[in-house]
């Protein structure tokens, strides 16, 4: 082939339309949807794992006394409904948020983020993209172990107006907790380790955030530690909704609210500023596809 | 440098080593700095370790003493049923996930062909690994009965009798279980992919096994009672419990019986494994495959 008919096509103008970014959105989910179809035996495990998990605590709820679940003002299904609540909320915030920076490590790892990062997807929408992935991946799931409690025995009070509450509640859950997705994937681009934050959201929240047992349970000093995490206000605000029959309009569940909302306004901004500190700083390192 | 020097140089016979127990040492304090050098992992482990034992303790506070007497075990706390429970799953899972895990990464980094291309035998490499594996899982195991004990308060009965007869029965308890870890790790040479064993065990023994509560409460379920006393791990956890709950000793009738269980399980389990692991090991090598991933 002729020399310069190679090069007058490779420097030819290509009339290109900018794609929408709900284009580009939407083909990120497809391609992360295939590749996490491939895997369809770790599927099969995590469903297997998370239904074993529930069953585990429909056993232990058999001997634990529901006393301290009523005395919280959770009033409905008793300690079974609560810890079903608990591990399917935890395990959705963690799945969600967590599995925004495993894949920022594994683009990393595979030595594929820099080539996303020079293709015309800016790192904003690739990051939003993968969020919307996983919290479609974390709601199936959230959705699965309800549905699993359910069929062992929870009880839940699903009226229209706790269902309307639930739907605002799971949404500010997403958004508090996705401050913290995106304060992990900055620590990511500048250490190349995230495992310090995934730790302390994994561990701390179980103990202090009152998965499995009402916070009053806990020492003052440890209540107060429970404070920190959005966690701790959004299981609280969805079990009095689904327990205790209470709506937004309820003072105790407008006050957990109001703490979202000042977690959220605080924290968002915040890891914007850091993620961007990290993100440039790897890109003037050129680090950005160093493991 | 002349180059026919240097060709002569690595022409040179050297000494090698053929005793086993110089490999299985050098495999071992490889991969023991290697641990060393992970001082974040250790550190958050370890921290999690405490958090878990600590959230089992609030959960514990919940559970009214007369619920475990109905399940036969005399008035004993929950935190210390859980704890036996919690402390073992926690060692089994480490000490047989980490030689599939540990392969798994030399696959990976693509290090795994320079070590069955060294002149150290892949026997001496797997034992080399499991005794790493052994002692970090010691390190939790230890720490988790320590601070349940110590910190949280839970009334575990120990003495000479008790602490010798529960490190035979730790030891069993890894070594009924070491014919699946190195299955593991035979399907993980040839497939490459996750760690599903390991995975399986964390969730079923926890499960299947009575972990969190009284094996009694699964009577009621004909089918899962017979799939959680066919898994050797039951049989261990019930035999550890004895011990370290009620002070009973491996002389015990009820604790003796359960060791016999466990070495024919040992008997089942580890020539299986090898076999497994033989027939991975060798399809790679013909395939050429080991440093694929």
């Amino acid at each position: 082939m002729d020399r310069e008919e190679i090069l007058r096509l490779l420097s030819e103008e290509n009339p290109s339309r900018p794609t929408p970014v709900w284009r580009m959105v939407a083909s990120q989910i497809v391609r992360d949807f295939k590749v996490w179809w491939t895997y369809k035996m770790w599927l099969t495990l995590d469903i297997t794992g998370t239904m074993l998990f529930i069953s585990t605590y429909y056993l232990v709820s058999h001997i634990i006394s529901g006393q301290h679940i009523a005395n919280a003002g959770y009033t409905t299904g008793g300690y079974f409904t609560f810890a079903v609540v608990g591990i399917a909320f935890q395990q959705y915030v963690f799945s969600s948020v967590m599995g925004i920076n495993e894949s920022i490590r594994d683009e990393q790892w595979m030595g594929t983020i820099e080539t996303i990062l020079s293709s015309a997807t800016s790192f904003r929408t690739f990051l939003f993209g993968e969020s919307i992935f996983f919290f479609i991946v974390g709601s199936s799931f959230l959705a699965g172990s309800l549905a699993t409690g359910l069929a062992l025995g929870a009880e839940f009070r699903l009226e229209p107006l706790t269902f309307i509450s639930i739907m605002v509640l799971s949404m500010l859950l997403i958004a508090s907790h996705m401050a913290v997705g995106i304060l992990g994937a900055g620590i990511i681009m500048k250490t190349k380790q995230g495992n310090p934050l995934v730790w302390a959201f994994s561990w701390m929240t179980q103990l202090v955030s009152g998965v499995f047992y009402p916070l009053g349970l806990l020492p003052w000093y440890l209540e107060w530690v429970g404070k920190i995490f959005p966690l701790t206000y959004s299981l609280d605000a969805i079990r009095l909704c689904l327990q205790g029959g209470q709506t937004l309009a309820s003072p105790m569940v407008l006050n957990d609210v109001a703490s979202l909302l000042i977690f959220i306004a605080v924290a968002l901004p915040l890891s914007l500023y850091i993620f961007k500190l990290g993100y440039d700083s790897a890109r003037r390192e050129g680090s950005l596809s160093q493991y | 440098m002349k180059v026919q020097d240097l060709i002569q140089v690595f022409k040179e016979e050297q000494a090698r080593s053929r005793s086993d127990l110089r490999h299985i040492w050098a495999v071992f304090w490889a991969n023991f700095k290697i641990f060393l050098s992970y001082r974040t992992w250790v550190i958050t482990e370890t921290l999690s370790t405490v958090t878990s034992i600590a959230m089992y303790s609030f959960m514990g506070l919940q559970v009214p003493p007369d619920r475990l007497v109905e399940a036969g075990y005399g008035n004993v706390n929950w935190l210390a049923f859980a704890l036996v429970g919690i402390a073992s799953t926690n060692y089994l899972w480490m000490c047989i996930g980490r030689l599939s895990h540990s392969m798994q990464h030399e696959i990976r980094d693509g290090t795994f062909e320079t070590v069955i291309s060294s002149p150290i035998r892949l026997r001496s490499y797997v034992i080399g690994m499991s005794i790493r594996g052994f002692l970090v899982s010691s390190y939790f195991m230890v720490g988790a009965l320590l601070v349940g004990t110590l910190v949280c308060r839970a009334p575990l009965i120990i003495n000479l009798e008790t602490a010798l007869s529960s490190i035979l029965l730790f030891l069993m308890l890894i070594i009924s279980h070491m014919g699946i870890g190195i299955v593991a790790a035979g399907i993980i040479l040839v497939y490459k992919k996750g760690d599903p064993v390991a995975f399986l065990f964390s969730a079923f023994t926890e499960f299947f096994g009575g972990v969190l509560f009284p094996l009694k409460l699964l009577e009621n379920y004909p089918v899962l009672n017979a799939v959680a006393w066919a898994m050797p791990y039951t049989y261990a956890l019930e035999a550890l419990r004895r011990v370290l709950l009620t002070g009973a000793t491996v002389v015990s009738p009820e604790v003796f019986t359960n060791i016999l269980i466990l070495v024919g399980y040992t008997l089942v389990f580890m020539p299986l494994g090898l076999l497994a692991f033989k027939w991975g090991y060798n399809r790679v090598r013909n395939e050429g495959t080991t440093a694929s991933y």
